[in-house]
């Protein structure tokens, strides 16, 4: 039976606390698009119209709620010199930072990042990919599916434009330096991210390099927070709903995160509960199931789990998304998608539409 | 200009384009965009709304890519106002507000419910732009689903929007206004009465002027049954006194508009796309008054600035058009603006929103004589006279009458009105059926249109 809904009109009511036909369905399908059309990797990462033709196909295979133009955090530390290699079937891997250290990144206390136009054009970088996939994808579908481009947050895009290493280093004995460094990139970020807003796609945040699997608590409220906020405050200029995606472990920091202005936040290896006690009522939750489980379990197992995570998903005061944790692996069978897919809308499903007495929805208003 | 106490000038007036409201958009101070709000006695932070049309275009308004508008601040406030009225309404009734869907009279039913505080009227007909701005079959696709398909006009849209439930929240009364009207619509209404279950009919007669007593009657006795549906939800006993402060601020609204159509009409002052807006704003005022009541004066404040520093946005000398019809399209009017044409005198069909109701008359009877000036309630000779005047008086080289493939008082009506026109003014006329939602205007309309506009310019020149 058709849904009363499209993907369009039910983001557009769970961004505004409206009632919903049944919760949006967000598996991060991003890279794994390609596999599942039997595309390579590398064709996909850096032709825009494949990377849209593959997404929409497994939107439409898949019945999905979004469509996911991404290939990983490199791209705007590639626009800025970082080298990376593109292997054919995998993601592109980080070859050579720009800088080894923090020190060579400096030139008499000025930071060497070149300073990127308002609106960087297609040459940068591999941003012309996105952009051409944005374009192709909007035109397909934008009136019935939203367009999200996911942007690598400054601190995740800077551990990519220096030695990794060498720059956690650096939050402990330079962090003055690292945060004035963090400025230059957060305006990258910002450059980059209004082509992509041009384009039509809505920008989603991420941040991976900033959970707490890599930095503490604290480390996140010097060095990612302040950086995530000012991108997050640039977007709310436009009136967007920022969708914040951290993966890995966030336990440490969830209670932070809201104050980061997001208006969606994308959680992985955090107990459920625990997030929807935390911040549940200042964002809408979007997750947070196991990838590694969608990639190997049974689909019944995946059935059962979905049911269950959706169940106290739904209970999110501020609207809530299913979701997986993290971006959807590369060989996960199709049957478990699909397991995925229909299970948390049957389990997602609300009452809908209500009568014109609804819910205090008052108490959820931004 | 209006004073906002803030730091913030208006460009060399200019049609721009998407990219270009982008980049000025950037030189918006943040506490111009914390100012403005809807509903403005609140400050939530969901009630801003100056905002640039790349959040819209973001959430599937896929027209706005290709329009031009203009690069004032007051035109973006009015956009932004605009775009986002359909979040405003379920806005309204999450902070315990009434929501009623007036259908059909574009205009007279929307002050009946002002009247009523914490109630906001909005005119479902209006998401009739919704396909061409999306440029989406999304709405005529559920409204054909319910069995109302290409044979009628795009007001069908408004049929898909009560069936989605997801464009405006779910109506806590709904006035549907049938008889002398756009018989199309009627059909519309039939089957939302269908499917919500919920529609107060209200009859509107046809205009007879040796019977206008007996018809100013009628409708009272209409308007009271419409009144006492309101008070039945509202709790709130109507009187006389909160009608005539309703007539009031419509009064005001209206005069700004006639105004502001003077402003640009005679001196090119505003785009027509602009222009439009503003004029259809006089239905509901885009479901706040308040609010919109400020926009005008704003945008008043800005025509009336670029005529004090003689700064016109479009070209004074360029051809003067009439336009009969709205142009369910927008993309039609930032085309011929594009061509060096301006509008000088339009008639969109909603004459009884735009003429003032008659404050020294009791309420009710103030209103019944406005729907009386309604363009599509009387004989097509007199709609061709409204647009004459305007046409006359602002020296209209050529008109242009777009069509809804459907529509049926477009079949019956532009043609005879065309010849109307032809024969008083002695000016070329148009007349083509507006394409259905897509990126361009189609290529034989284009055609025609180029065709048009170069007869009208040799035409110019014979007479020079």
């Amino acid at each position: 039976m058709p849904e009363i809904l499209n993907p369009r009109e039910r983001f557009g009511l769970l961004v505004i606390d409206e009632p919903q036909d049944r919760v949006p369905i967000f598996p991060l399908l991003t890279s794994a698009a390609a596999s599942l059309n039997d595309v390579s990797l590398r064709d996909y990462y850096t032709n825009g119209t494949i990377m849209a033709k593959c997404q929409l196909k497994a939107q439409d295979e898949f019945q999905t709620d979004f469509i996911s133009i991404f290939s990983e955090v490199g791209i705007i530390a590639e626009a800025l010199g970082s080298e990376y290699y593109y292997p054919e079937n995998d993601l592109p891997v980080l070859n050579r930072p720009r800088w080894t250290d923090l020190e060579q990144a400096f030139k008499n206390q000025e930071c060497l990042i070149a300073a990127v136009p308002e609106v960087p054009d297609q040459n940068f970088g591999r941003l012309g990919v996105y952009l051409k996939a944005i374009d192709y994808a909007y035109q397909a579908i934008a009136d019935r599916v939203p367009i999200l481009a996911y942007i690598p947050a400054p601190f995740t895009t800077a551990q990519q434009l220096i030695d990794p290493e060498s720059l956690l280093v650096s939050l402990i004995d330079k962090p003055d330096m690292v945060k004035k460094f963090l400025s230059s990139v957060t305006n990258a970020v910002i450059s980059f991210s209004r082509a992509v807003i041009r384009a039509g796609a809505l920008p989603i945040l991420v941040d991976p390099l900033a959970s707490s699997s890599v930095l503490s608590p604290g480390q996140y409220q010097e060095f990612a927070l302040p950086y995530e906020k000012q991108v997050i405050n640039f977007w709310h200029r436009y009136d967007l709903d920022v969708v914040l995606h951290i993966c890995g472990d966030t336990a440490g920091i969830i209670n932070l995160i809201p104050e980061t202005g997001a208006d969606l936040v994308s959680i992985d290896r955090i107990d459920l509960n625990y997030a929807l006690k935390t911040a549940g009522n200042r964002v809408r939750i979007i997750g947070n199931f196991d990838t590694t489980t969608l990639w190997l379990a049974s689909p019944k197992e995946i059935e059962s789990r979905v049911n269950e995570m959706v169940t106290r998903g739904k209970t999110c005061p501020r609207g809530y998304v299913c979701a997986t944790g993290c971006e959807v692996p590369l060989p996960t069978p199709r049957e478990n998608l699909a397991a995925f897919v229909r299970t948390g809308k049957i389990a997602g499903n609300y009452d809908f539409p209500l009568s014109t007495k609804r819910g205090n929805y008052a108490n959820c208003r931004d | 200009m209006i004073d906002l106490n803030i730091n913030y000038q208006d460009p060399k007036p200019a049609r721009i384009s998407f990219e270009e409201w982008d980049d000025l958009f950037q030189r918006i101070p943040d506490a111009l965009i914390e100012k403005f709000h809807y509903f403005p006695q609140n400050t939530e932070a969901w009630s801003k709304y100056l905002f640039p049309p790349q959040i819209f275009y973001i959430y599937g308004a896929r027209h706005l890519r290709r329009l031009k508008f203009d690069n004032s601040l007051a035109a973006l406030r009015l956009w932004g106002f605009i775009n986002n009225e359909s979040e405003r309404l379920f806005r309204a009734r999450q902070i315990g507000k009434k929501i009623i869907a007036v259908m059909g009279d574009l205009g007279p039913l929307a002050v009946l419910v002002h009247a009523f505080p914490d109630c906001v009227p909005f005119y479902p007909d209006c998401w009739w732009w919704t396909p061409f701005a999306m440029e989406s079959t999304v709405l005529l696709d559920a409204a054909a689903q319910l069995g109302i398909g290409e044979a009628t006009c795009y007001s069908r849209a408004a049929l898909g929007a009560f069936a989605k439930h997801s464009y405006f929240p779910d109506p806590d009364l709904i006035f549907a206004a049938t008889g002398a009207s756009c018989d199309d619509y009627s059909g519309v209404e039939s089957l939302v009465a269908k499917l919500t279950g919920n529609c107060i009919w209200v009859e509107t007669p046809l205009r007879l002027p040796e019977e206008r007593d007996a018809l100013v009657n009628l409708l009272i006795e209409e308007y009271q049954r419409v009144i006492k549906a309101l008070q039945e939800l509202t709790g709130v006993q109507f009187t006389e006194s909160m009608l005539h402060a309703s007539i009031s601020r419509t009064n005001q609204v209206r005069r700004l508009t006639a105004n502001l159509r003077q402003l640009a009409y005679q001196q090119a002052l505003l785009p027509a796309l602009e222009m439009m807006l503003i004029e259809f704003g006089c239905l509901h005022c885009y479901s706040d008054i308040n609010e919109w009541i400020e926009i005008l004066k704003h945008l008043t404040a800005t025509a009336e600035y670029r005529r004090q520093t003689n700064q016109p946005v479009l070209n004074p000398a360029a051809l003067r058009l009439a336009w009969l019809t709205p142009p369910a399209d927008p993309l039609l009017l930032t085309y011929v603006e594009d061509q060096d044409a301006r509008l000088v005198a339009t008639e969109y069909v909603i004459n009884q929103a735009l003429t003032l109701l008659d404050e020294s008359q009791p309420a009710l009877t103030a209103i019944a004589l406005s729907h009386l000036n309604g363009s599509l309630n009387g004989a097509a000779h007199a709609r061709a006279a409204l647009l004459l005047s305007g046409a006359e008086a602002n020296s209209a080289e050529g008109l242009i009458i777009s069509g809804i493939l459907g529509g049926s008082h477009c079949a019956m009506e532009s043609r005879l009105i065309g010849d109307i026109v032809k024969a008083s003014l002695k000016i070329p006329v148009l007349e083509f059926d507006v394409a259905p939602p897509h990126k361009e205007i189609d290529r034989q309309t284009r055609t025609r249109i180029d065709a048009f506009l170069e007869l009208l310019r040799i035409r110019r020149c014979r007479k020079s």
